[in-house]
């Protein structure tokens, strides 16, 4: 992005959009790096209107302890470190001294500076979600080594700077701009700008200033994960056709050049434990194809993962329609991977949403592109217990989903034996992940589509009245996790309390969980009445069928419930309730 | 040669002091643009540089206190390609 692009896209945001507070350190003066993130967080938030604010000029350290006490706090706040903020002889506006003998009370500084800011930073992020780049800028020729060659002063000063790094990592407040992405964007000879580092106090190139400041806007708003990945098996998962070469013959090694279908598989296997479903869609015999997953057993860690396997010869569209609906997941949630040009295109005809990659079976540098593509789909910042539950729970969602659908079930008494317990989680503090993570990413029981940024949802759990729910379910199937989040507000003098967000997972649906949260609700606050901030949206047809049981209607906008209306249209709920705290 | 000079300088103020007219810019300054500090001079010539392509020597960093000053500046200033 060009300085005058970057302008222009602050320009055309709408003065009445919704606020977006940011504010950015540094130990410079921030001017184009305040408006390249300004302007990259614009464009991937176009909805909201970014106003940013800044420190003092030189007291990058001062700026950030001063912010934990500053009011009001902003929604996030961007700390771009550079060398001069650990010790200013590591910059080029302050004279110093660079003699040999200068060089251990440097180092002794930049580790006293270290621990400061480490302090510093664990206590803004009590407060505020911090977005960190680590220096970026060379180290100036301080050394007495030729610029060629590494010592323990610059080597150490890096060490210090990382472990600072990895401490503040650990902080679930706190983000990280990956340093190899910066390499990527901005080559280290083209970042610094010295001259306008000695005129201005801006160290930064142009070029560098975009760089940096799209990474941080990427940590500042980033981009929902995607949930699912549907692969093909020949020449995919493996190397050949394993109707035509039989299971013991596909490969996926180094000896038959194929080892890129390992990486694949090893991939696969990494995204799977972390929470993102796995399905296989191929053209086959079925029992062919499953019995390479029974005699090649390399292939059995991956294999617990992949559910559903649709393997048949009819339309790779139809296919996937089969393994959406087991997911209960929308197309544009998904990435479909497939060699064949032909089979990703019939597939993205029947489903424009979908994320079609092929699968680059002729060159390994390709490959290993589409092994950072999958990185970058469905990376996330951290990962939860129910990540690695929700492929078995989807499995159980699905047996439980049948036995009601063909009738094998009464579904009374199906829930009646369930040994179904619900643990109701009240506290704020200190906030969990998994609650903000969940209403961002749920679609389809979503009471109004609305999305938080972190200190939205911050600032949110913190201001006067506000309660929050969160639901973990299990039962004798084994647990689902945390499966559902309610939050809003309530009044004890009028008995009542509004919800203004409320989701459920899809995984949990047909349990009554969504009756026994509320029959909680009315009973922990002693409640008249709950008004629901209600608003329709593409997605949420499954939260409107469950309003349309319970009030006999779909309602058009927000709408009111009261005790009694809700106990006559409850069915009888099952499930045995912990409540926390007490 | 010169009107499209004038234009993209034109268009690089209005990048910059969104709440000029067209008709102001011409006779834009320090004097007469409240927002036109000293900050707003360094990034007028970032944006200068990147528009037309130029390294603009820091001699000349005191040219960019209005826009005939820097009209004349690349109008007439011997053209030194970014290094």
């Amino acid at each position: 992005m060009k300085l005058v692009e970057a302008l222009k896209c602050l320009q055309a945001t709408p003065v009445d959009a919704r606020p977006l507070s940011l504010h950015i350190v540094c130990g410079f003066t921030p001017l184009h790096l305040q408006t390249f993130v300004a302007a990259h967080v614009q464009a991937i938030a176009p909805s909201r209107r970014v106003v940013m604010t800044s420190g003092l000029f030189g007291d990058c350290l001062g700026n950030l302890e001063r912010l934990a006490a500053s009011e009001p706090l902003p929604e996030a706040a961007v700390l771009a470190l550079e060398w001069p903020d650990f010790d200013p002889r590591l910059g080029l506006r302050n004279i110093g001294g660079w003699r040999p003998s200068d060089l251990a009370d440097i180092s002794a500084t930049v580790a006293s500076q270290v621990e400061r800011f480490a302090a510093a930073i664990a206590r803004v992020a009590t407060h505020v979600p911090l977005r960190v780049s680590l220096p970026t800028l060379p180290l100036p020729p301080v050394s007495y080594f030729p610029s060629g060659q590494s010592g323990a002063f610059d080597l150490g000063l890096r060490a210090r700077v990382l472990e600072l790094g990895a401490l503040a990592a650990q902080n679930a407040n706190v983000a990280l701009v990956n340093p190899q992405r910066i390499d990527r964007t901005s080559p280290l000879e083209q970042r610094g700008d010295v001259v306008s580092d000695l005129s201005s106090g801006f160290p930064y190139s142009l070029s560098h200033a975009s760089a940096l400041g799209r990474a941080l806007a990427e940590l500042v708003v980033p981009v929902q994960p995607k949930k699912g990945l549907i692969t093909d098996l020949d020449d995919t998962l493996w190397r050949g056709l394993v109707g035509e070469v039989g299971p013991d013959a596909v490969t996926w090694d180094l000896d038959h050049k194929s080892h890129g279908h390992a990486l694949y598989q090893q991939m696969l296997a990494s995204l799977a434990e972390s929470g993102v479903l796995i399905a296989v869609a191929s053209k086959n015999d079925r029992a062919v194809a499953e019995q390479a997953f029974e005699v090649r057993e390399e292939l059995s860690p991956l294999r617990q993962w992949l559910f559903p396997m649709e393997i048949s010869w009819g339309p790779k569209s139809e296919a996937i329609g089969k393994i959406l609906e087991a997911w209960n997941v929308a197309a544009d949630s998904v990435v479909f991977v497939d060699d064949s040009p032909l089979e990703l295109a019939e597939a993205q005809a029947a489903w424009p949403d979908l994320a079609c990659i092929r699968y680059p079976k002729e060159s390994d540098a390709q490959l290993y592109a589409l092994l950072e593509r999958l990185r970058d789909s469905f990376g996330k910042a951290s990962v939860s217990t129910e990540d690695g539950l929700r492929s078995q729970s989807l499995r159980q969602a699905q047996v439980f989903r049948d036995q009601v659908a063909t009738g094998t079930a009464d579904v009374d008494n199906f829930l009646s034996k369930l040994e179904a317990e619900l643990t109701l989680n009240y506290a704020t503090d200190p906030p969990d992940p998994r609650a903000l993570e969940l209403i961002n990413k749920t679609n389809q029981f979503n009471l109004n589509g609305h999305r938080y940024t972190e200190g939205d949802w911050l600032a949110h759990l913190k201001s006067s009245g506000t309660w929050l729910m969160s639901v973990a379910y299990k039962d004798k199937f084994g647990p689902l996790g945390t499966i559902g989040v309610i939050t809003g507000r309530y009044s004890n003098q009028a008995r009542s309390a509004t919800v203004e967000a409320w989701v459920l997972s899809c995984r949990a649906f047909s349990r009554r969980i969504e009756h026994a949260c509320l029959a909680a609700l009315f009973t922990r606050f002693d409640l008249a009445e709950i008004a629901f901030e209600f608003q329709s949206t593409a997605k949420n047809g499954p939260l409107k069928l469950f309003l349309r049981e319970l009030l006999g209607r779909e309602p058009d906008g927000p709408f009111t419930l009261s005790r009694s209306a809700f106990e006559s249209a409850c069915p009888t709920l099952y499930h045995r309730l912990k409540e926390f705290p007490q | 040669m010169s009107d499209t000079t004038r234009d993209r300088l034109s268009r690089c103020l209005a990048a910059y002091f969104s709440g000029l007219s067209p008709q102001e810019i011409p006779r834009a300054s320090m004097a007469t643009v409240g927002e036109w500090d000293s900050m707003a001079s360094v990034t007028l010539i970032a944006i200068v540089a990147e528009e037309f392509g130029r390294e603009i020597a820091q001699e000349d960093y005191e040219k960019f206190v209005s826009y005939e000053l820097i009209l004349d500046y690349l109008e007439n200033e011997p053209r030194v390609p970014r290094g």
